[in-house]
């Protein structure tokens, strides 16, 4: 077994260790948990530094033929008579995908200290999703893909129907129909490909070798997009997303927001795109206004919410916008800004959603306007919320900055199958969220945390305790490392992007690296 | 020797009927275990018979279609008995009136499984139809077993009315077709209808179709379903729905592959509309039940739906997908009901709401309740994903891309009605002092092992390979 598969497979072991657990012995339960993803954590640490040795080897040395190619594959046949086979590796864009999870599953561990209600059934289900989303990311294989998919979406039910806040019941069962009705599009159009290729196998990059006719892409593609941009909260889908982000507890919402968001950025980018470029072609000026209309229609949104919870949900359906708008205007530069703002929103959110459940545990309540002067006795929460806040209306140096720079750069530039005018007018509208978003960033903030304290049931809170200070620390230092150094990201996955263009543009691999 | 399994079964009925008259009261706990030893005896003698041959002059056949449908016959019934003997025998916490009588019940039981072991196996038109009532009139007795219950009694009633109807429906079809041919065997009538069909023959077919899709619970011949499965006792509710419905795919396979083999594309388009109408209307009606029984008959519509998608298909792929997918439902429907039986003989209740707070009293029941119906709305990795997954493959190889849409949703519009249940169980508290309930070592040995069959029939592929390679190898021969 190798590496990528043991990458799927510690999160369930630990999760069925949880199960072993007697239920009343609810902190080795918590241990157990914080122990399988510290080493999952430290997996995923080998995992980027032996890619990153083999990546930056294969770039060195100009070395075509590996470049964009997956790396630590494991192929085992399994329904062989239809193709199908437990075929899981990783590129570029999988390896962010998979720190960002490692590092949004053990933080939002952290942050779930102190369940107390059924703490056995609430960490094996955690653990159960996560190891859903590793696999989707981790998997090439388009059943894989789906089966872990699902498995992902799923647990979030009673996740959210047992420890939400709120109406949870009425939440959960909307996020779960409306992910699931998704997952049924995305169905359908993989048969659609299965068949078409006509190749037997559910192999991405098989699939990917053959050439399905126009009229095939033309309603595949929409297909295949909109399935996965109900998960990535695409507009006019996306109502479930703050509904389900309020009412869930919050290591579930940090997960949800943060990790489980971007798996309809990345299938859109992965499988639509990759899989039907000429479909991308005829339908990614369409999907551009739409991502359009969401970054303005969430960040207008964010406005008015009097909850701290709604008020972050609502920015995720704004900065979720940027990823499909980068995905779909369909040149390098948008592509990088696509992985690196699901990237760096998942961090970002994560940190939001978590600090939101740090405050409300002390002051029980989400309500804004019944806040105030939080910072005076909460100084460590503040500082963080003000960062994450910065984040994510693009401050240079901090993550946000870099990744919305590229997808409004690669917004601008375009591609030869949209008209300029219309790229660039719909970029120019999604810039001046930018403002907007400053706007409520700010203004919340300044509510929340500065002026007098206006209860003074507040003035004898305490603040951030050691575990909640060290998630909220390393989600920080992540922060700060993308803004800082955003070449690493950018270098890690360029070279995967580039199948991608190649397939656009119809070029061999060869040919486009020079 | 080709025929040993359904005499093991017959034998093991009549045994088990003398022995009821001989043996005491008290010593009738052995019954059940008899009925089951003859089962499995069965179960060995299919293992054993070879995968082709015939009988009788060729009215008697097997094949590899016929010897998984009979593996699934028996496979069904087996664990009926399993999960009806508590009851019977009365280790129940709360007695549901007159039930008893177990040496008829069980005897009853085995005659309907021989009919259906009789039917996948016949090869001439009268073999076929007499198999088809010795399979369908035990089961009128049987869900009017609660004889001082009235709706037991209407549920038998209604039965036998839309039963009777039903089959002098297919009657009156398979007489055109003995008319318009004046053959009898399938084999000879297939090579007749080979130069052409006459108008009449669509007739024929039509009705024969009114007649399957009674068994199979195909709207608009479903209305029976959802009564008499509401007054049966559970572990027939529980036949009914799985063995029932096998007998009518097994019906519609004869009939359809073997005699109109050449015009089943003709026939494609109807069969998609049923299958979407069916499965549509089953899961939303499904929604609104409140009688854990009712619910479990729409669900059962709905999965009629799914699987009828098998004969859009190739025989190659379509076949194999079909019995994968029977085998899948029978073994997840199965674990799904002996929850509801466990539940029943503990409680006697069975409105939904009464398995409020279930996950904490009863933890591991209420988890293989959820993956049982899980399963059912096709989640993966259970099995029920798996089967679903093929057979919508076969739907969209057949070019159906607007079905698959169709049985897509619905599998989510099923969701819905599933985790009502899972949230009676996993998110209302229990009542104020819910005992913890406890289970029969039959029962819960029952539900353990159909569970861990929903969770492996998804991630072992043995089972649908074995199927597919079986039916590859068959189809090679037939060409030859």
């Amino acid at each position: 077994m190798g590496l990528v598969s043991w990458l799927i497979a510690v999160p369930f072991l630990t999760m069925l260790g949880v199960v072993a657990t007697p239920a009343n012995r609810s902190h080795w339960i918590r241990w157990i948990s914080a122990v399988g993803c510290g080493i999952q954590l430290a997996l995923t640490a080998l995992l980027t530094w032996r890619y990153w040795i083999v990546a930056s080897a294969d770039f060195e040395a100009m070395n075509t033929a590996t470049l964009t190619q997956l790396h630590f594959v494991e192929r085992v046949p399994w329904f062989e008579s239809l193709g199908i086979q437990y075929f899981v590796g990783v590129d570029g864009i999988s390896v962010a995908m998979v720190i960002l999870t490692s590092i949004i599953i053990f933080t939002g561990v952290l942050a779930s200290w102190y369940v107390d209600i059924r703490t056995k059934e609430f960490f094996s289900l955690l653990l159960l999703l996560v190891t859903g989303v590793f696999g989707v990311f981790l998997s090439f294989d388009l059943f894989l893909f789906f089966m872990f998919y699902e498995l992902a979406v799923l647990p979030m039910y009673l996740l959210i129907g047992v420890w939400g806040t709120g109406p949870k019941e009425y939440s959960a069962m909307k996020l779960t129909l409306m992910l699931l009705a998704g997952s049924a599009f995305v169905l359908v159009g993989f048969f659609a490909l299965y068949h078409a290729s006509g190749l037997h196998t559910f192999d991405l990059q098989q699939l990917a070798q053959a050439d399905y006719p126009r009229a095939l892409q033309r309603w595949v593609f929409p297909m295949i997009f909109v399935g996965f941009g109900v998960i990535g909260a695409l507009y006019p889908l996306h109502t479930w997303s703050p509904d389900g982000h309020s009412s869930a507890p919050t290591a579930v919402s940090m997960l949800h927001a943060g990790v489980l968001m971007k798996l309809g950025g990345y299938g859109a980018l992965r499988i639509a795109v990759y899989l039907l470029p000429e479909g991308a072609k005829m339908w990614g000026l369409f999907f551009m206004a739409l991502a359009t209309i969401n970054i303005l229609y969430g960040s207008f949104g964010a406005i008015m919410q009097r909850d701290l919870k709604y008020f972050t949900a609502y920015s995720s359906v704004s900065h979720c916008g940027f990823v499909l708008f980068g995905v779909a205007a369909l040149n390098i530069m948008a592509f990088k800004g696509a992985v690196l703002q699901m990237f760096s929103h998942g961090i970002m959110t994560g940190l939001f959603f978590g600090l939101i459940g740090m405050v409300y545990g002390r002051t029980h309540t989400r309500i804004i306007p019944e806040m105030g002067g939080l910072g005076k006795v909460m100084p460590w929460l503040a500082t963080s919320f003000y960062i994450a806040g910065l984040a994510s209306l693009g401050l240079p140096g901090l993550s946000g900055f870099v990744a919305e720079t590229h997808v409004f750069l690669g917004g601008f530039f375009g591609n030869e199958w949209a008209s300029p005018w219309a790229t660039g007018t719909l970029t120019l509208i999604a810039t001046m969220s930018i403002v907007v978003t400053a706007v409520y960033v700010l203004r919340g903030l300044a509510l929340v945390f500065q002026g007098p304290i206006t209860n003074e049931h507040f003035e004898h809170l305490d603040d951030a305790k050691l575990p909640e200070r060290l998630s909220t620390g390393l989600l920080l230092a992540t922060l700060f490392f993308v803004g800082l150094m955003p070449w690493f990201f950018i270098q890690l996955t360029e070279s995967s992007l580039m199948p991608l263009l190649n397939r656009l543009h119809e070029v061999p691999v060869v040919a486009s690296l020079h | 020797m080709l025929m040993l399994p359904e005499l093991m079964v017959i034998a093991t009925a009549f045994a088990v009927l003398l022995l009821d008259v001989l043996v005491p009261e008290k010593r009738r706990v052995v019954l059940a275990p008899i009925a089951l030893a003859g089962l499995a005896l069965a179960f060995f003698a299919l293992l054993a018979t070879p995968q082709d041959g015939e009988l009788l002059g060729g009215r008697f056949a097997l094949d590899v279609v016929t010897w998984w449908f009979k593996l699934l016959f028996l496979l069904a019934g087996f664990i009926t008995v399993l999960i009806s003997l508590d009851l019977l025998d009365g280790r129940v916490r709360v007695r549901a009136r007159g039930i008893g009588f177990r040496g008829e019940y069980y005897t009853i039981l085995l005659f309907t499984i021989s009919g259906m072991l009789y039917l996948i196996s016949a090869r001439d038109l009268i073999t076929l139809y007499v198999s088809l009532e010795l399979c369908t009139m035990p089961l009128f007795l049987l869900a009017a077993w609660r004889r001082d219950d009235l709706k037991s009694g209407e549920a038998g009633l209604k039965y036998v009315i839309y039963g009777a109807f039903a089959s002098a429906f297919l009657l009156y079809g398979l007489s055109f077709v003995y008319g318009l041919t004046g053959e009898m065997r399938l084999d000879a009538l297939a090579r007749q209808l080979q130069g052409g069909a006459p108008p009449l023959l669509w007739l024929a077919a039509a009705l024969i179709v009114a007649g399957a899709g009674f068994k199979v619970t195909m709207v608009p011949f479903h209305m029976w379903a959802a009564d008499v499965y509401e007054g049966a006792p559970i572990p027939v509710t529980a036949y009914l729905s799985v063995a029932s419905k096998a007998a009518g795919l097994a019906l519609m396979f004869q009939m359809f592959y073997r005699v109109f083999g050449p015009w089943l594309h003709e026939w494609s388009d109807l069969i998609a509309v049923f299958a979407a109408v069916t499965m549509t209307l089953g899961n939303v009606v499904a929604i609104v039940q409140n009688n854990i029984k009712r619910f479990m008959a729409f669900s059962a519509i709905s999965q009629a739906g799914y699987t009828i998608l098998g004969f859009l298909g190739p025989l190659d792929t379509g076949i194999p997908a079909m019995i994968f997918y029977l085998l899948v439902y029978i073994v997840t429907n199965l674990a799904v009901f002996a929850c509801i039986v466990w539940y029943s003989n503990e409680t006697g209740r069975e409105q939904i709401q009464d398995y409020r707070g279930l996950a904490q009293t009863n933890p591991v029941i209420a988890l293989m309740m959820m993956l049982g119906l899980f399963s059912l709305a096709g989640i993966p990795p259970l099995s029920g994903f798996v089967g679903k997954f093929f057979l919508f493959s076969v739907c969209a190889g057949a070019g159906y891309h607007w079905l698959v849409a169709v049985a897509a949703i619905n599998s989510t519009v099923s969701l819905y009605y599933y985790l009502r249940v899972v949230r009676q169980m996993y998110i209302e508290p229990p009542e104020e002092n819910a005992p913890r309930l406890t289970a029969s070592p039959t029962l819960a040995t029952t539900m353990a092992a159909l569970t861990v069959g929903v969770v492996l029939l998804g991630i072992v592929p043995v089972f649908y390979e074995t199927i597919h390679g079986q039916t590859i190898t068959w189809l090679a021969a037939l060409a030859q």
